[in-house]
């Protein structure tokens, strides 16, 4: 089931919210599901999820800060790749997304 | 190495417009941008534009984003996109990389409009997730569709931070303050007043002391700064926010000019580091020039003008359009930019706070600059939003008291009831011969949502029709209560017309029936009571 609490259905000026085609992927491990080609940062602020990464030294949470990609806050390991900014990759079917810590994987 | 005539760097409203300028002149243009879609910040403008006809005033932002779209791609216009240029190098020689591949491409005029980033200002546990740009919030409920949070506090009172605060509740998000170091609110007069009349409150003065929650926003603490922007012992407060939204300014982002060797200068009043430019945007280096936010920070409507003069500049210099034709083209433009730069939020005016009168000689209202919203008592001295002769009648009642370049209310009217004038700054004055009918289109037209239709009738009730743009659009017949300026409830209230033609473009226009003696306080309507 997609997560909607934070999804708008409708919007006033908008209209009805259009989306691809709903699509699975992991977040660590755990199915979720979003739509095809949103940004995963915004498959994963739908499903309620704010934390994408623990900084190096200190073991921060980081999160969306930017949304345009510029500030690299949001980045995380995708598809075993780290450093994925995913404000701005768009989600695919199956994509393998995990919390960051440092630059590696748990 | 691929060669063009002109390249694009941003397809933005400055960008866009430039590639659209010089590829009707002839040029050969690429545009070449880093996201993954065209069209800058303007497909997350879902506001009315200020301004004149010829600035595209009135139409939401995201329309004219489709509408350059569309230009640009019929001139055959290249667009590449997911491609960042890395620099301009000698020759106007550049280098840029997708897909972790390099590419230089040769360009005989370069246009820099590389827009700008947003500023952001440290405090404690502002690393948290929850703390997001204001650019962030309009990204992800105007493009897709997802809420930025549940309950917000807007941190600066420029228009960014009024406008997306007003956006926010729009897509369903609780603000539940605006704050502003400053202490007066910086942005227009009437975008406060949009969100003070839902009841949204505004805390100038402060800042934000802390971010707390361990790995989410949980809650704000905020605090009052004295004349030193020290925080007032003991007047911290906290919010119970999950959102912090930062809007405190955009600096240009002319890095690829400064390393390209353009002379550069820092004016506080233009953002920052901008190139040093001529009147037609050419930069210290020949054939490299710069539009919209990366050459000082102003609107997009500024932008999209400044675009069309490099556009055509570029292909004067390159010999598709001659001197004169140069010439007859930008006197227009120059005249049209000059038109947004006037009047008191104009960039020369920018930290000025002595100014405390209009050009028309009318005391501003201290209301509006500290709280958002302009008490009763100050209105009367504005004469459209002062009562008519016969009050019996329908008329427009114009709360606009800023000189704010724009008349989309003259434009509307086709009764000539709305007087600008040439200077568009100037504040609009009702005509004294022409009779309005009441089409409201002066009221869903006007993107500052100033404007409201008063009919008072013999029965001791009174009809006001005001904006509305939240769902649910309320029905006829439904009840509820007026609201005053300030958001608090004053009446009970029913809705008796609800009116959403095509040419409101999506503003409602709602006709609410009040007790006559409350004409001059109701201004915005909430169902049932309950909070919007």
């Amino acid at each position: 089931m997609i997560a909607d609490d934070m999804r708008m259905k409708d919007h006033p000026i908008l209209g009805e919210i259009s989306k691809g085609r709903p699509v699975e992927f992991t977040f660590d491990g755990k199915t979720l599901t979003g739509y095809e080609d949103e940004p995963i940062a915004v498959a994963l602020k739908a499903a309620g999820l704010m934390v994408h990464r623990y900084t190096s030294k200190h073991r921060k949470p980081r999160g969306i800060f930017c949304a345009i990609g510029r500030c690299t806050d949001c980045v995380m390991i995708v598809d075993g790749r780290p450093n994925v900014r995913t404000c701005v990759t768009p989600l695919r079917e199956g994509m393998d997304v995990r919390t960051q810590y440092g630059v590696e994987a748990k | 190495m691929n060669r063009y005539e002109f390249i694009v760097i941003g397809a933005g409203p400055a960008g866009l417009s430039g590639a659209i300028e010089a590829a009707k002149a002839g040029m050969k243009v690429l545009v070449i941008d880093e996201n993954h879609r065209p069209g800058g910040q303007l497909f997350k403008q879902i506001h009315k534009f200020f301004g004149s006809r010829e600035h595209k005033a009135k139409i939401r932002g995201f329309m004219i984003g489709e509408k350059l779209l569309e230009e640009a791609t019929s001139l055959g216009v290249e667009v590449r996109l997911d491609t960042t240029v890395m620099g301009i190098y000698k020759n106007r020689e550049i280098i840029c990389t997708k897909d972790d591949k390099i590419e230089h491409i040769k360009g005989d005029h370069i246009l820099v409009a590389a827009g700008a980033s947003e500023n952001m200002i440290p405090f404690e546990g502002w690393t948290l997730p929850g703390v997001i740009g204001a650019g962030a919030a309009q990204t992800m409920m105007n493009l897709h569709g997802v809420r930025p949070g549940n309950k917000i506090l807007m941190v600066g009172s420029g228009n960014v931070g009024l406008v997306v605060s007003y956006q926010l509740m729009q897509a369903g998000c609780d603000v539940v303050a605006i704050i502003d170091a400053a202490p007066r609110i910086g942005g227009y007069g009437v975008h406060a007043s949009k969100v003070a009349r839902t009841g949204v409150p505004f805390h100038l003065s402060h800042t934000v002391v802390k971010a707390n929650g361990d790995d989410h926003v949980t809650s704000a603490t905020i605090g009052k700064v004295d004349s030193n922007w020290k925080i007032v012992e003991g007047s911290q407060k906290t919010l119970e926010v999950d959102t912090i939204c930062i809007a405190v300014g955009l600096s240009p982002m002319s890095q690829l000019l400064r390393t390209a060797g353009c002379l550069m200068a820092e004016v506080p009043q233009k953002g920052g580091l901008i190139p040093v430019c001529s009147d037609y945007t050419q930069t210290s280096l020949p054939g490299i020039y710069a539009a919209g936010d990366v050459a000082g920070i102003e609107e997009a409507s500024s932008a999209m003008i400044q675009g069309r003069i490099a556009g055509a500049q570029a292909a004067r210099n390159s010999g598709y359009i001659s001197d004169e034709e140069f010439l007859v083209r930008v006197t227009d433009l120059k005249k049209s930019l000059g038109q947004l730069r006037e009047g008191m939020f104009g960039h020369e005016m920018k930290g000025r706070t002595d100014i405390v009168k209009t050009e028309e000689g009318f005391t501003l209202s201290k209301s509006l600059l500290e709280k958002g919203y302009i008490d009763e008592s100050e209105l009367a001295s504005f004469p459209a939003a002062a009562a008519c002769e016969n009050e019996y009648e329908v008329h427009p009642i114009i709360e606009c008291t800023q000189n704010i370049p724009c008349n989309p209310c003259q434009d509307v009217c086709s009764k000539g009831c709305i007087i600008v004038g040439d200077k568009i700054t100037k504040l609009p004055i009702i005509s004294d011969t022409a009779t309005c009918t009441g089409c409201a289109m002066c009221v869903a037209s006007c993107p500052g949502q100033a404007i409201f239709l008063v009919k008072k009738s013999e029965d001791g009730s009174a009809i006001i029709s005001l904006p509305y743009e939240f769902l649910p659009i309320p029905q006829k017949g439904d009840k509820g209560m007026a609201l005053d300026r300030k958001g608090e409830s004053v009446c009970e209230a029913e809705v008796v017309l609800v009116q959403s033609a095509k040419a409101l473009d999506h503003t409602v226009v709602l006709s609410i029936m009040v007790p006559a003696k409350y004409a001059d306080k109701a201004r915005f309507f909430r169902a049932g009571g309950e909070k919007l």
